[in-house]
Parts: structure tokens; sequence; C-alpha cells
């Protein structure tokens, strides 16, 4: 299913398409690396109101098809991009991508449904699978 | 009649120093007792702190100059109660002044100290067989101090200044961890950098993208240096400082680098005014301590959001620092309270109730003083004013 999405965009197969939101670039290249490698399409966002202009630019905001989101960030932070987008876009999964070692904070998440809440630095493997976890939880609300 | 003439240390001295008597004297579990005993400040008499339920009780042996001494510091503060006070002269100073008060008196020492509940019997008869008759009667938990009056409350002084010093690394600790996520969150995110770029290097063979990456790399451990650095600045204990010309600003540009730490969101504005350039005589640790708690209590206060304006001006013979948060204020039943040890508003864990204490230690010591303004919902400023150092 996602295959169909993404292929409307890039023309190349993809497994689907993840925005990454950081205030840091060389994060948002080394998530986008290692999520180019395991053959998604990535599109970045510095804050988190980039990233709502971002996913309300197009016409069709369902293209997104997981979001990454930094929790430290200026202008809009994560704590509120999050809360817009579970409000706005119930069905987009949400992966929390912080430095905060904080269980408070990450179960706090877990509890309003967040697909996982990965503390910086994360192996790539575990990236990769909180990724793969949010794709099936997209599919399942698709069907 | 003539006053005593034993005034050897200021008023706030000894109030500090019975603040933590509960600590040795009463037989409780410790941290318990020191929450329910510990006796406020009295600031500048206005003395409308709510008595605990609970208090040091005190009998006092001898009533003389000494004792009366005594009995009269005792009488001023809130959360000691004296049950009693014995001297073989019935026209002993103490036993009038105690009359006074509805203290109860008596020639015999032994009479008094068998009461229940008494947690120190302090002995100012100088009377040698006294000790020995002490250590048989008085009851199990009670303790006793003895000597001169003076001797006496220097007992009281040296123990207090040892806690003190205690406390003071103890909140730094403790403040070390409510910052240790913020920490840990400037360390993260380039230590990821640093990871994932040697892991793309690794599989990369184009030089120039390899170069980048190295690049990335070395930025990122550059910020960890940058960490590592603030944070070992700031744990350093700083007993063994001397006293020294420390200039405002740089401490305060140390502690806001320190207070960065110990919010998760970060979006305040920073306003400086004032003059720079201007200069204390202390231990630049001490004074790095009161900012690092001032400006971590604002940041608190806003939540991670907001603005924080510092002003710092030279008036007369003072100097006067101004900070400023839009934060959501201190309730007013608390502005009384917040100097108190062991005061806190915020989750176990998350505050040792010493930060504001320990500023106000602090201030005083260099002559200083400390005013607090806030409005639920606006925000707080706290004004701390020093005494100027003139280097002629």
């Amino acid at each position: 299913m996602a295959e169909s999405t993404a292929a409307m965009f890039g023309g190349h197969k993809t497994n689907g398409r993840v925005l990454i939101v950081d205030d840091e670039p060389d994060v948002r290249k080394v998530v986008r690396m290692t999520l180019e490698k395991a053959g998604y399409d990535v599109i970045e966002a510095e804050d988190g109101e980039k990233a709502i202009q971002v996913i309300n630019k197009d016409e069709n905001p369902l293209i997104l098809d997981v979001i990454i989101c930094d929790i430290r960030m200026p202008k809009i932070n994560g704590v509120e991009a999050i809360n817009y987008f579970q409000q706005q876009y119930p069905r987009v999964p949400l992966i929390v991508l912080t430095g905060f070692p904080d269980m408070d904070m990450a179960t706090g998440f877990l509890k309003k449904g967040i697909v996982d809440y990965l503390v910086k630095p994360v192996e790539k493997e575990k990236l990769v699978g909180a990724v793969a976890k949010a794709f099936e939880q997209r599919e399942i609300h698709r069907l | 009649m003539r006053k005593t003439e034993i005034t050897p240390i200021k008023p706030y001295l000894l109030d500090r120093a019975l603040c933590f008597i509960p600590m040795k004297w009463s037989g409780d579990d410790r941290k318990d007792s020191i929450e329910r005993t510990a006796v406020p400040f009295q600031q500048g008499g206005s003395d409308t702190v709510a008595v605990s339920n609970s208090q040091t009780h005190i009998i006092i042996l001898g009533a003389g100059k000494g004792g009366t001494a005594l009995l009269e510091s005792f009488l001023n503060l809130p959360r000691i109660r004296v049950l009693g006070i014995a001297d073989k002269d019935p026209g002993a100073p103490g036993l009038k002044l105690a009359q006074l008060h509805h203290i109860p008196i008596s020639q015999n020492p032994l009479e008094l100290i068998q009461k229940k509940d008494i947690h120190l019997i302090v002995d100012v008869t100088e009377d040698p067989a006294l000790p020995e008759l002490l250590k048989q009667h008085a009851g199990p938990g009670t303790e006793v101090l003895g000597g001169s009056a003076s001797k006496v409350l220097w007992d009281l002084v040296q123990y207090q200044s040892h806690v003190q010093a205690q406390l003071f690394q103890a909140e730094k600790l403790a403040g070390f961890g409510t910052f240790a996520s913020g920490i840990a969150h400037d360390i993260n995110n380039p230590l990821y950098v640093i990871l994932g770029m040697a892991e793309a290097i690794q599989e990369e063979t184009d030089i120039t993208d390899i170069h980048q990456q190295a690049t990335s790399i070395r930025e990122a451990a550059k910020r960890i240096q940058a960490i590592s650095q603030d944070i070992t600045q700031y744990a350093r204990a700083s007993s063994n400082q001397e006293a020294m010309t420390v200039y405002i600003d740089e401490q305060l540009d140390e502690a806001l680098k320190i207070a960065r730490f110990a919010t998760k969101l970060h979006e305040i504005t920073i306003h400086k005014h004032g003059q720079d350039g201007l200069t204390i005589y202390a231990k630049p640790e001490e004074i790095l301590q009161v900012f690092v708690n001032l400006l971590t209590n604002a940041i608190h206060a806003m939540e991670g959001k907001g603005s924080l304006t510092l002003c710092k001006e030279k008036k007369d013979s003072h100097i006067r620092i101004s900070i400023t948060d839009t934060g959501c204020g201190i309730p007013s039943e608390n502005l009384q309270k917040i100097f108190d040890p062991f005061f806190t508003t915020k989750p176990v864990g998350k505050g040792t109730g010493l930060g504001l204490y320990n500023v106000r230690t602090i201030v005083r010591k260099y002559q200083g003083e400390l005013k607090i303004e806030s409005a639920v919902g606006k925000g707080t400023t706290v004004q701390l004013m020093f005494p100027c150092f003139s280097s002629n």
C-alpha cells in the first residue's frame, strides 16, 4: 500500500515517506542516511513550525507515512508539534527521537499513542525497526 | 537591671545555628524531624511564619546572665519551646523573666529534667557535679549541652557552619540530578551525530562526503568538550577558594550556561541591561551558585518559555542585580516560606528545598540583601544588593 502512494511521488520504488523534524542539520542527515539505506523516502523540517507547514502544504497530507519528531526545538517545540499532529492527522504514526532519557516524558507520550520513544544515540537497527512498526500501524489504520 | 554581657554573635547566626538542632537533638527520624522542626529565618522582625506543631523542647539550667541570655534568644524563636529553667538562687534574673512568660521555674534542676519529651538540656550552671547527675536522671534521647553560655552558643554555631558546608555541597550535587537530563540531552545529540557519521564513513567511498562527515564528527566532539568544561567548572568544590574580585557579568554568563540544562524546552529570550564590568569581592564559586540557583528557578518557573531580564547597576554604595522572569510567580502564602530550608514546591526528587536557603546564606555572608517580588501568573523579580567593593 505504502509503495503505491510513494510511487506517485518519487517515481522510484520506496517503502514509504518519513518526515524527520529536528533542529540539528547533522542529526537530520544521520536519520536520512539510515532511513534511505532502508529504502524510505525522507523529507526534513527544522522545527515544529516548518513541520506543520510541510504537512499542510501537500494537497493530500496523508502522503506522509511516519513522522519522527525531536522535542527541544525553537519556535514550535516537539510537545506542541506532536499535539498538533495527533489532533489534525491522527492516523499518521509518530516516533519521538530525542536526547532526553526521561521516563516520565516517555510514558506520557506512549500513553498518548506514539509508536516509540527513542533516545539518541539510537542504533540504526532500532530506528529502522521503529519506523517499520509505525508502518504496520499505518497499514492497520488504512484497512 | 543590667542586661547580659553575652552578645557575641549576631541574632541571625543564632537563628541559623538553632535551625539544625533537631537533626542532632531530637531522637526522631532524621530527615523528617528536620522538616518538621527547622526554625524559619526571621527577616527584619516581621516574623509571620507559621509555627509548625512540632517544636524543639529545651530545659535551661542556670538563670544567671548566661542562662538569661539564652532564654531571651529562645523566646524569640517560634519553634523552640523552653519547658523550664532552674537556678539555685531564687533571685536569679532568668527566673523572673521566665515567670513573666509563664515558663515553669525551679530551684532544683533534677525536678525539671525529669519532664517528658525534652530534646535538649542546656546546662550553663558550671556546677561540676551537675553533668554526672544529668547523665543519671535525664530521659533517654535527651541531649545535654554544657559549659558557659558563650561556649554553648559557640558549639551551636560551629555545628551549624559544619552542617551549612555540607548543605551547600549536597544542594549542588542534588541540583546536578535535576540538570542530569539536560546535560544528557546536550551530549546525546552530538553523540548521535558522531556515531551516525562514523558508520557512514565506514561504508562511504566518495572522498568529499567522507571529508564532510569527518568535519561533522569534529564539530560534534567539540560541543561535547564544551559541555564537559561547563559542568566540571560548576562541580568543583568551593571550600578552598579564596575571596577575590568577582566580575558580575562573567558569573552571570557562566550561570546561564549551567541553568540552560535545567529545562527540556528552551525558548527563553534573555535581555541584559545596565552596566558592565561591575565587581564585588567574594568567592567566585559562591556567587556562581547564587546565580545558578536564581536563574534555574526563573527558567523552571517559565517552564522553558518566556523572557528573562537581567539588570546590573551601581547605585550609591551598592551593586544591584535583578533577575526578572515571566513565569508562573510565587503565591503569597509561599513567599514567606521560600527561604526555609527544605521548603520546596517541586515533586520528590526534583528539588532539595535548599536552593534559596543557600542563596540567602551566601548573600548575607557578603552583607548583601535579597528581595523577591512576585505576582502569580505574571512573574517574579529577585533583587540582589551587594555593598560596593572599592579597590582603594
